[in-house]
């Protein structure tokens, strides 16, 4: 299925390219995907009130220099539940994320409009500092990056930075059980993050990531690196995360977002086609892109 | 010509034995045409081994001759735990003989207090500490300086002829294997006599222009490096600062000398002394270690700068708690090899005035200095046929603090490659 995606992504591409610039050639014989215009409006199905939200985005737009990557994203993030960001490469979903704890803002040329509400404070609001933001919003990445030291001092690293008092033994026991890996390193702290294994170095990031005691954890594609049971295993702690965290996970994985997510929502070239529970948005999708792209039919 | 090309490959595609070289024949040019290559490649190795080996041996045998010398002493030999203490083995030894020869303590004590009394002991005689010369560890040596009661034989020379040269040896003479390179090299001053030259002045003058420049070039060198990383916008400004400082790296030193002469002696007044040599030789490092801690700062992988942000790191928290931490080890083998460079150079610290001769050590960064390689410099232009022992003596100590510090930089490497 991977490759076959790989195989359709040019067309659709060069298909946006040749009707944006006017050029009338003949539509190849494979349906091409429809293409959104700027009067396109999501579809909602069950839509999450702003009183249930977390994180609210609102109108959203970000340009990289002159590139618009996101148009106008309004979309409300449900307290203590899972949200999907589903799409084909390059449609923004990683950008989105990344927005939510102003990681974008470490991009040059990056400009953002629109707002991003978190607890009733604008998150892009002229006194906010954005260094405050990631403190409170946590992030897990695509590939385990744990730092060059011990494990101890991966998870302690966060607290460190505010200049954390208290009982940091604790605090890391704490975190590593939150992401289920205490059983596993509880003797072997002092040994280096990077001996251990993938799955085990991306819960270490996860637990590193809980440490600084944020409500929202986000996850930018947090199994791709790697293989079932490890990803498994992930999956499992995301479920258990949903408890106390509310998690925002981009997936490439369609599967994944079925199995993990409460809510799915799924973007196309910057825009978000349709958000709503996940079994709405598999089973019974409102907008053709969104039936074709959980169909398999692109992306 | 194409014609024959296209026959050819007819011929390789239709012939399908051919086509899987059943005869070897491309085999056997491939193995052939691998040797030629191994051949072209591995000769300059084994040349420049080889070069490096004749170099070695001719310094090392340089630094060693055989002495013929007439003592002029008391005669008595003192052992070690008498005379054999740093720093002041020579004139410890110098008292123990003059007491020996009958004078008293104070007369000595006069003359050694005394500069003048000293210099002209000195320039009178040939005064030499001796390790293991007559069956005992330790005695010193005086012939007259302006007498031929001193030859002096190459250590080959000395081998080849031992026997006619020990024959050869005279009542009250003596045949001495003479190591140039002796502790009290080290710690013995500058002079115009080769027995009695040593490459205290010179050494401690590089060690203070290194220091010196260590501490001028590190901070800021790294600093310019973690700016241009990890501050710097990426606009026309910083590309054009970074373009001038990979030409600056590649600037020949004699113009740094050029620089210094004119801005830190003259310009603002400093004159030759070590502090401008060490500005000046800072100026030559600062480019080769921002070039060095960039590339060590750009090889820390971006996924640990984002996990920090992602944090809640500040900028200034990232470079310091991650980045920094993970590039120390490019930086300090840059910094060592840069430094090491620096030890080296002979041309800039010549045109800031570095002085061919500097009787005393250095007292302070304001006194005038020379350095290890301008003595060499020096030693090799005399006339005196003995200051090629000298010379080779010197350049074996600048080639193993080369070695030291090269082998100090691996091993920083090494130990920080296992700490990650």
């Amino acid at each position: 299925m991977t490759s076959k995606a790989a195989a359709h992504e040019p067309d659709a591409a060069t298909l946006a390219a040749q009707q944006s610039s006017g050029a009338t050639h003949e539509v190849p014989a494979r349906r091409a995907a429809p293409q959104l215009g700027d009067d396109h409006v999501t579809v909602r199905t069950q839509s999450v009130a702003d009183a249930d939200a977390v994180v609210s985005i609102r109108d959203l737009s970000l340009w990289y220099g002159s590139f618009k990557a996101l148009h106008g994203v309004t979309l409300n993030i449900p307290r203590n539940q899972v949200t999907a960001l589903i799409g084909a490469s390059g449609c923004g979903k990683s950008t989105l994320l990344r927005t939510v704890n102003r990681m974008n803002d470490l991009v040059p040329d990056v400009s953002v409009t629109g707002e991003v509400e978190y607890d009733g404070v604008q998150l892009y609001g002229a006194d906010v500092d954005p260094v405050e933001v990631r403190r409170r919003i946590g992030m897990v990445f695509q590939k385990a990056n744990p730092f060059p030291k011990s494990v101890y001092e991966n998870v302690a690293f966060g607290p460190r930075l505010t200049g954390f008092k208290g009982d940091m033994d604790a605090l890391v026991e704490r975190a590593l059980r939150s992401a289920a890996l205490w059983e596993e390193v509880s003797d072997k702290l002092r040994q280096s993050g990077l001996g251990l294994s993938g799955g085990q170095q991306q819960r270490l990031c996860i637990a590193r990531a809980l440490a600084t005691e944020p409500s929202v954890l986000l996850m930018d594609e947090p199994t791709s690196a790697l293989d079932p049971m490890a990803t498994d295993k992930i999956e499992r702690l995301i479920d258990e995360l949903k408890r106390d965290y509310t998690v925002v996970i981009v997936t490439h994985n369609m599967q994944q977002a079925g199995r993990v997510s409460d809510r799915t929502a799924f973007m196309h070239l910057g825009r978000l086609v349709e958000e709503g529970p996940t079994d709405q948005i598999f089973f019974n999708p409102k907008h053709e892109m969104t039936e074709r792209y959980v169909s398999g039919h692109f992306g | 010509m194409s014609e024959r090309r296209a026959r050819g490959r007819g011929a390789g595609s239709t012939d399908a034995t051919d086509m899987f070289d059943a005869g070897g024949v491309n085999a056997r040019r491939r193995a052939r045409n691998q040797r030629w290559f191994m051949t072209v490649v591995g000769l300059p190795i084994v040349l420049a081994v080889g070069l490096l080996a004749v170099l070695l041996y001719d310094v090392i045998t340089d630094s060693f001759s055989w002495q013929l010398v007439e003592p002029r002493n008391s005669g008595v030999s003192f052992s070690f735990s008498d005379g054999f203490r740093p720093f002041s083995t020579w004139e410890r030894v110098v008292t123990l003989d003059l007491l020996a020869q009958g004078q008293s303590q104070d007369q000595i004590d006069a003359m050694l207090a005394d500069p003048e009394a000293r210099r002209v002991y000195d320039a009178r005689n040939r005064v030499e500490l001796m390790l293991w010369a007559d069956g005992a560890p330790l005695r010193y040596v005086v012939s007259s300086s302006r007498d031929r009661h001193l030859e002096d034989y190459s250590l080959a020379e000395g081998i080849a002829r031992y026997d006619e040269l020990e024959a050869a040896v005279e009542d009250g003479q003596m045949l001495y294997l003479n190591p140039w390179l002796d502790a009290a090299f080290f710690t013995k001053n500058a002079s115009r006599t080769a027995t009695m030259a040593g490459l205290g002045p010179a050494l401690l003058g590089s060690v203070m222009l290194i220091l010196l420049v260590i501490a001028l070039s590190v901070p800021l060198g790294v600093g310019a490096a973690i700016y241009l990383e990890e501050y710097a916008p990426d606009n026309a400004i910083t590309r054009l600062i970074e373009l001038n400082l990979n030409n600056l790296a590649g600037v020949p030193s004699v113009v740094y000398g050029i620089l210094g002469l004119s801005v830190f002696v003259r310009g603002i007044g400093l004159g030759p002394v070590i502090l401008a040599g060490a500005l000046t030789l800072s100026l030559l490092v600062v480019p080769v270690v921002v070039i060095a801690a960039r590339e060590a700062i750009r090889a820390v992988p971006g996924t640990l700068r984002q996990a920090a942000f992602g944090l809640g790191a500040t900028r200034s928290q990232v470079v310091f708690k991650v980045v920094l931490p993970n590039a120390i080890a490019g930086v300090t083998t840059g910094v060592v090899l840069a430094v090491a460079r620096a030890l080296g150079e002979t041309a800039p610290l010549l045109l800031v005035g570095a002085a061919a001769f500097v009787p005393r050590p250095p007292e302070g960064i304001l006194s005038i200095f020379t350095a290890v390689p301008i003595q060499i410099y020096a030693w090799v232009s005399e006339n005196d046929i003995e200051f090629t022992h000298v010379a080779s003596a010197a350049i074996v100590v600048l080639l193993a603090i080369l070695f030291v510090l090269y082998a100090f930089a691996f091993w920083l490497r090494r130990r920080f490659r296992s700490a990650t």
